[in-house]
């Protein structure tokens, strides 16, 4: 072969020379050894030394997307046996989009010689042909014979080169064993791409970490790495792997990268990849859970609990909630037992709402979509249906008409009565659920958070849990009537206070409202010309089929024959509610006003751009939905004071908008433990550190202390 | 009630970002003139096997193809079978490696390249929307204009010896789509040196 001829002639040069050391173009290599001579059945560790050039450089024994790794081919004589390579840890040179693993200056490559024990003493030859491809802008392959001379006879003498073979021993990683490092993959196995996970034992802090893969002919690790928030004591990082051949690595390996202090830290792993269930099942047991991500089942469980408490006080299940106390006003002077059961049937109702929810997640998920919370109001035909049907409940409060389908002329105890009946109770637990959707509520998002990546049995454990959590309150009082007392006597202030709130319905009715534009442009107002016919509809249906007296088939006909010709000729028509308008969103800044914060469209590559000029990165995941990310950022985040600090921080803010629910986002809110908006992420202007999770509910305080930590 | 959470069910359907260049995805078209003004449109060639080179002869591994010959063999017999064979030089001016219109037909020339033409991607374009990577990182589209093969030329990644030794991808991959045969390799790691784009 061609390469053994050159390396022969090669040889032969140097030969006549009788040097030990060759130079080609820019790199020089000599063979070293520790000992001057051995005892047979001793291993000598000899090194191959590559002193380069200024601005050159070799490969590790994964070149990285281009070079080519170091060769050392030995001649030896009989009853030397070399072991593999002991490879130094290189420099990561990330160059345009070609990252390698590279040494600069000079390295020594180790490698073990095992001596028979039979080896017959006196001297002896090691030879070795040496190849590489030494680069700087340009590239230029390298190759060279060395030799070096070894005495075999009784006693083992260290030679005047071992001080420089053992300071380099120092250099390789060590062993990774201690580390309780593990691996496994972020998310199932989709298209060619797949993120995976690694996590190591810590007992310092590290400013910086990395992972160098060995290199494989089957998959490709990227070169860029991401930390990720971890326990305490512990490094995370996140790496994409991107499969060339065959089935997807079930095995890694490579060198775990650590910078503590002034020390750089390396380790040799050789890991098992895990399914994303079987860590999430091993850290349930684990008690010193500091993070949001990878929590135990019981905290997650108190969380769901916690946060359906909570979603009954939060803004979109208010007015159902205001319903729900009328309707205890009017039921604290019927039997006990009615009153129980109401109450029951009305989380039966919640229960049931919260059972669909969590067959839908399992569903979307096993069709292999992303699901995440409140998604159904990223679909615009939910949207419409909501919208005509939160407009007739605020209509049913102004007394428009009842929902008891055989009701006439009530009074007023009667009406209540009727709207809590078995199906009254039933259906405002379903309303209730419904509406919370758009809400997380502190401790929701951790918990769903943590329920969307769970399996199916959990999920529907977690979504068991919320649905009690915000039922909670109703059984309670329902088996506790004498706390009814604190509220005031029923009379005629029941009706008022019914109507009153059926303002805050119609409220709502205006913000869902409000969300149609986006999916159906000018069209939207077809929809608002439906509502109208809607209220007329059910306006006759209530004053003349209902409370009529005479010709109530007339009526029924009429609100009828409105009710579907609207439907056909606005909803079908003109709205053409099944075919949306297509997302026309672009890049660029999303100024909301002239002195507003200079949102950019968000994506993983403006963060990484971002940050690769050091700017600390503000990111706000949010949704026109979602009422706590409004919220947010009418209080917290489009602000004065923190619209002077992202400017003085010189912060990049990027702006993802869930709105439509697209899935890079929610692979990006799964990553944080978040099954929806809001996440608000504050990057820090040193590119490897992990960012700051800030928590969902949000005051200017946090998010300035967030900035000014990450401006630092 | 029942209506809004049938249609909850329904919804979910939201499609993967479209991901430039990858295989058993159409190639993404381009134009480009080559290195004796001619314009190429890859569209235009529908119907052909088209076989895209990254290339750079100061590479030592592109250049090993080549002082060895066997580059130019498999470029003479894959074009004699009707294949389109498209050079992409993307090197980027500020490099030495750039070749003016004039110093590549000299190269050309000298080197008895066998190639349909040498296209003149300095602007890094091809390259970019290729994902090419290494030189010599090689692409096969098929007469569909599907990317049906990316990555190494061959199995052996090495600047020196006779690359006719190696299982080369690109031949196989080209014979197997004339006789209508599956394909067994699609995808491989593409070594040699970096492309040398200009940002």
């Amino acid at each position: 072969m061609c390469v053994r001829r050159m390396l022969n002639l090669v040889s032969a040069a140097w030969f006549c020379l009788a040097s030990l050391s060759a130079q080609a173009a820019h790199t020089e290599a000599r063979l070293v050894l520790a000992a001057a001579t051995a005892r047979p059945g001793d291993t000598v560790l000899a090194g191959v030394q590559l002193r380069m050039d200024p601005r050159w450089h070799i490969y590790w024994r994964n070149p990285g997307a281009s070079g080519m790794a170091t060769k050392v081919a030995w001649q030896l004589p009989a009853g030397i046996t070399p072991g593999a390579i002991q490879w130094p840890v290189p420099e990561k040179l990330p160059d345009e989009d070609l990252t390698t693993y590279i040494y600069t200056n000079e390295v020594v490559l180790l490698v073990p010689l095992k001596l028979a024990d039979d080896l017959r003493p006196g001297p002896l030859d090691l030879k070795a042909s040496v190849s590489w491809l030494e680069c700087d802008v340009q590239c230029v392959p390298g190759s060279a014979e060395v030799e070096a001379s070894l005495g075999v006879g009784n006693e083992t003498k260290p030679s005047k080169d071992a001080d420089l073979l053992h300071a380099w021993q120092t250099k390789l990683p060590k062993s990774g064993e201690a580390l309780s490092a593990r691996a496994w993959w972020e998310n199932a196995a989709a298209g060619k791409s797949r993120y995976l996970l690694l996590e190591w034992k810590s007992p310092t802090a590290a400013s910086e970490a990395d992972f160098f893969p060995d290199a494989s002919e089957e998959f490709e690790v990227q070169p860029v790495t991401e930390r990720v928030p971890a326990e305490s004591g512990k490094i995370r990082l996140r790496k994409e792997v991107k499969k060339l051949a065959g089935d997807w690595p079930r095995q890694i390996s490579g060198v775990m990268i650590q910078q503590s202090g002034p020390a750089r830290l390396a380790y040799e792993v050789n890991l098992p990849i895990e399914s994303p269930i079987t860590i999430m099942a091993a850290n349930t047991d684990s008690a010193s859970v500091t993070g949001l991500v990878a929590p135990s089942l019981w905290k997650m469980l108190l969380y769901a609990f916690l946060g359906g408490l909570i979603l009954n006080v939060m803004p979109c299940v208010l007015p159902v909630i205001a319903l729900k106390i009328l309707g205890f006003v009017a039921q604290a002077k019927d039997e006990r037992r009615q009153v129980r059961n109401l109450g029951l049937i009305y989380a039966l109702g919640v229960l049931a709402s919260f059972l669909v929810l969590a067959g839908l997640v399992i569903g979307v998920k096993a069709a292999g979509h992303k699901a995440g919370w409140g998604m159904q109001f990223g679909n615009p035909q939910f949207l419409v249906l909501l919208t005509a049907l939160v407009t007739l409940v605020a209509l049913n409060l102004f007394g428009v008409f009842e929902i008891n389908p055989g009701a006439r002329v009530m009074d007023t105890a009667g009406t209540l009565a009727s709207k809590h009946g078995p199906a009254g109770a039933f259906f405002n637990g379903v309303l209730a659920t419904i509406l919370a959707t758009p809400c997380t509520a502190p401790f929701l998002g951790a918990a769903l958070g943590f329920a969307f990546t769970q399996s199916a049995g959990i999920i529907v454990l977690m979504f068991v849990v919320v649905a009690l959590g915000l039922a909670s309150p109703y059984v309670i009082l329902s088996w506790q009537p004498a706390w009814l007392k604190f509220l005031p006597k029923p009379g005629v202030w029941m009706e008022r206070f019914k109507v009153a709130m059926g303002f805050p319905m119609l409220a709502t009715a205006v913000w869902l409202f409000s969300l149609i534009p986006l999916h159906y442009g000018k069209r939207a107002l077809w929809l608002g010309l439906f509502l109208v016919i809607l209220a007329l509809a059910a306006w006759i249906y209530g004053e003349f089929f209902q409370r009529g007296r005479a010709h109530r088939g007339l009526g029924l006909a009429a609100a009828l024959a409105l009710l579907v010709g609207g439907y056909l000729y606005a909803v079908e028509g003109q709205l053409r509610w099944r075919s949306p308008v297509p997302d026309t969103s672009l890049a660029g800044s999303l100024k909301e006003s002239p002195d507003g914060i200079d949102w950019q469209r968000w994506s993983p590559a403006a963060v990484t751009q971002a940050r690769a000029l050091g700017r600390p990165v503000f990111v706000d995941f949010t949704a026109d939905w979602c009422l706590t990310c409004q919220a947010n950022k009418r209080i917290a985040i489009d602000v004065p004071s923190v619209r002077a600090k992202l400017k003085q921080a010189d912060a990049a803010a990027l702006l993802g908008d869930y709105t439509r629910l697209p899935d890079d986002i929610t692979t990006e809110l799964n990553r944080y433990g978040r099954a929806g908006v809001p996440l608000v992420l504050v990057y820090s202007k040193n590119p490897n550190e992990p960012p700051q999770v800030l928590p969902e509910a949000l005051t200017p305080g946090i998010v300035l202390a967030a900035l000014d930590r990450a401006a630092r | 009630m029942k209506h809004a959470l049938i249609l909850l069910g329904l919804f979910g359907a939201v499609s993967a970002a479209f991901a430039a260049a990858e295989v058993g995805n159409p190639a993404p078209d381009f134009t480009a003139t080559d290195i004796n003004g001619h314009t190429h449109k890859l569209s235009d060639y529908s119907g052909k096997i088209v076989v895209l080179e990254s290339y750079n002869q100061d590479c030592p591994f592109c250049h090993n193809h080549y002082r060895t010959g066997a580059m130019q063999e498999l470029q003479r017999d894959l074009t004699a079978k009707g294949v389109v064979w498209l050079l992409v030089n993307s090197v980027s001016p500020k490099y030495p490696s750039h070749r003016s219109p004039e110093a590549a037909k000299k190269e050309w020339n000298s080197q008895k390249i066998n190639a349909t033409a040498w296209l003149d991607d300095s602007s890094g374009k091809i390259g970019k929307a290729y994902g090419m990577r290494t030189t010599p990182d090689m692409f096969v589209i098929d007469q569909a204009g599907v990317l049906v093969y990316a990555g190494a030329i061959d199995d052996r990644p090495s600047p020196e010896g006779d690359p006719r030794t190696a299982r080369n991808y690109v031949r196989e991959t080209v014979q197997k789509l004339q006789a209508g045969q599956q394909l067994a390799v699609s995808q491989t790691k593409p070594y040699g040196c970096g492309v040398k784009y200009g940002s």
